[in-house]
């Protein structure tokens, strides 16, 4: 563990004392350096169950391919960013890098966390780098609002998770997973266990988000930057998912008849959330959109609590992660040339910039769960899983399927089919960059293809 | 038809400028990538034209000039070329070549994960081994069913 860890706190000195025009460089490779380290916790010890375990951290199957993740995405982060950001003072240049930095020093600790305090103090602590990044650094005007709903909407979730955790640890005395998962719920007849089983999940059923307090989501992914897009999408997200894996260990018998109502929602979201997809005018917003469907299914996924309902539940994530991270970097490349987001301006960009439209192509293509990609490998265990749950749900995963190919569709041929619009006079070609970034996020999207295990929990 | 010829007859003046000397490239300074010729406004507030006020095209520095235009090698990274050339080098490097290939490599080679092929072999061991000794591959029960200990009909209680 304190191999990437010393890394990444290394990070901060490497920001702060390189010379102004290495900046970029320095961090980029630094960063790259530490995920190619973070490699290493995919080597999976079975006799012990956990990776890299010691007294306070560890890592064990559900818990390390989100961590990878989160180590992955600060790179590609710092290079998705390098070209909105280079045009602000140094100071407020290395301001943004370390707030990035900081934010995987967070995530790191947040899915290592073996003590669920230290876990929600994490998870809280991703919020004010996120909320810097979003208020600070966004475009529009509406940033404010966005950075409001983002806190309060969080905030109103884990308030009551705080109380519910230490009266957890009063009840039984820790909050070490090794030992939570030994003791026994007492009175699960009662409204007060029923309160606290609502409190230990709102605050992951608000960061997934479910759908009914999703809100917040369009807003913060939209209006910020495009490296607050991309951890926002790709692993703060997982944060609520992995959250609520966790917590299902302590909250034993009362979740099959408690989790009902929010099983439904998160079904019914996954087609109200990708019918809004199609018929949103902005690009990020509709992506922002597509992640609250794809998160409703992993929500689903795991309150049903089986065992390949976790495992597609992980696979969803990871695999949700790279690919809305990848779509987001890609709006991000149209947005920077033609500096809007509405998809009628900026639409039949196959025409100019045809290479980045194979990216266009691969990433809807991910998004809408093509197989052999792990998209679809986790979607589909999801859909069984819940289907032998309850048949009759078949008819909203299935009709949830089908919009979804039909919004990554409506997405891909807006943007890149079709007239060129006459207002372009010239536009700049593709970024080296740009191409890089698109590879990073996609080639190990592939690479799951061929070792899916990583991603399959210790369920499977 | 129209869009092409506008495009071919820009790049012809482009290729005009960038050959007639240095001069050239001050005079694409200021020159709008997006036009501002007044719409209908039927697309409402979010238009192209309301996010770049009209005198932004007359300041320099803050108009839309083409990294292009100085370095045609620009890689995205940076408008030094060499400090563009040299973080193009390191990303990929440590991007591709480290991550990826060589972190893939690592991946690859990982022992067993989750013990999964030693478990089929496993059983496949003991199947033959079992087959062999002519005993059933496995109770049917996983419990031992005289250790099961059943309430009383009377005694069930809705739970």
């Amino acid at each position: 563990m304190l191999k990437i860890l010393i890394p990444t706190f290394m990070l901060f000195p490497t920001i702060w004392l390189v010379p102004g025009k290495w900046l970029w460089t320095a961090t980029t490779a630094h960063s790259l350096v530490v995920a190619s380290a973070s490699l290493s916790w995919f080597k999976w010890c079975s006799e012990t169950g956990w990776v890299a375990p010691n007294l306070y951290l560890a890592l064990d199957p559900l818990s390390f391919p989100l961590a990878v993740l989160a180590c992955w995405l600060v790179p590609l982060m710092i290079i998705a960013s390098q070209n909105h950001v280079a045009h602000e003072p140094l100071t407020r240049q290395r301001t943004y890098i370390s707030l990035l930095v900081s934010l995987q020093v967070f995530l790191i600790l947040a899915f290592s966390a073996m003590d669920i305090l230290t876990f929600y103090v994490m998870f809280e602590a991703t919020l004010i780098p996120t909320l810097i990044i979003i208020t600070r650094w966004g475009s529009q005007t509406e940033r404010l609002s966005a950075g409001t709903y983002f806190m309060f909407y969080t905030l109103l979730g884990s308030l009551p998770l705080l109380v519910a955790l230490l009266y957890l640890l009063n009840d039984t005395g820790t909050l070490s997973m090794h030992t939570l998962q030994y003791i026994q719920m007492t009175n699960p007849d009662t409204l007060g266990t029923m309160l606290w089983w609502v409190a230990c999940l709102l605050a992951f059923l608000v960061k997934m988000p479910l759908y009914g307090v999703h809100l917040w989501l369009p807003k913060a992914h939209v209006e910020a930057p495009v490296a607050g897009s991309m951890v926002l999408a790709a692993v703060l997200l997982k944060l609520g998912g992995y959250g609520m894996m966790r917590m299902m260990v302590v909250l034993g018998p009362l979740t099959k008849e408690m989790a009902y109502p929010f099983i439904i929602l998160a079904l019914w979201g996954i087609i109200m959330t990708g019918s809004i997809c199609l018929r949103q005018t902005d690009l990020k917003s509709l992506i922002a959109y597509s992640s609250v469907s794809h998160m409703g299914l992993v929500a689903s996924g795991i309150l049903i609590q089986t065992p390949w309902g976790f495992t597609g539940a992980i696979i969803l994530m990871v695999a949700h992660g790279l690919a809305s991270s990848a779509l987001f970097c890609l709006a991000n490349t149209s947005y920077e040339r033609t500096h809007s987001r509405t998809m009628l301006l900026t639409r039949g960009l196959q025409m100019i910039l045809p290479l980045m439209a194979a990216w266009w192509f691969l990433a809807n293509l991910a998004n809408l769960a093509l197989p052999p990609l792990p998209n679809l490998m986790g979607e589909l265990m999801i859909i069984v899983s819940v289907f032998n749950w309850s048949s009759w749900t078949i008819l909203l995963t299935g009709l949830g399927t089908l919009i979804t190919a039909s919004y990554s569709l409506h997405l891909f041929l807006t943007t890149q089919r079709g007239p060129t619009p006459q207002h372009f006079i010239s536009m700049d070609p593709s970024h080296t960059r740009e191409h890089l970034l698109m590879a990073l996020h996609l080639i190990p999207l592939l690479l799951l293809v061929l070792k899916p295990e990583l991603m399959w929990g210790w369920c499977f | 038809v129209a869009i092409v010829n506008q495009l071919t007859t820009e790049e012809q003046e482009v290729k005009k400028r960038n050959n007639s000397g240095s001069g050239s490239t001050r005079k694409l300074c200021g020159t709008r990538l997006i036009s501002h010729s007044p719409n209908s406004g039927a697309a409402g507030s979010a238009t192209v034209s309301d996010l770049q006020p009209s005198h932004a095209k007359e300041s320099h520095g803050h108009s839309e000039v083409s990294a292009f235009e100085k370095n045609p090698d620009f890689h995205g990274f940076s408008q030094d070329p060499i400090v563009d050339e040299w973080n193009m080098r390191m990303a990929f490097f440590f991007g591709i070549s480290v991550a990826i290939v060589v972190g893939g490599t690592f991946i690859h080679y990982l022992p067993d994960h989750g013990m999964r092929q030693w478990a089929r072999r496993e059983a496949e061991r003991l199947i033959t081994q079992r087959e062999a000794a002519g005993l059933p591959l496995m109770e049917e029960n996983y419990y031992d069913p005289s250790k099961i200990v059943l309430p009383e009909a009377e005694e069930k209680n809705t739970l």
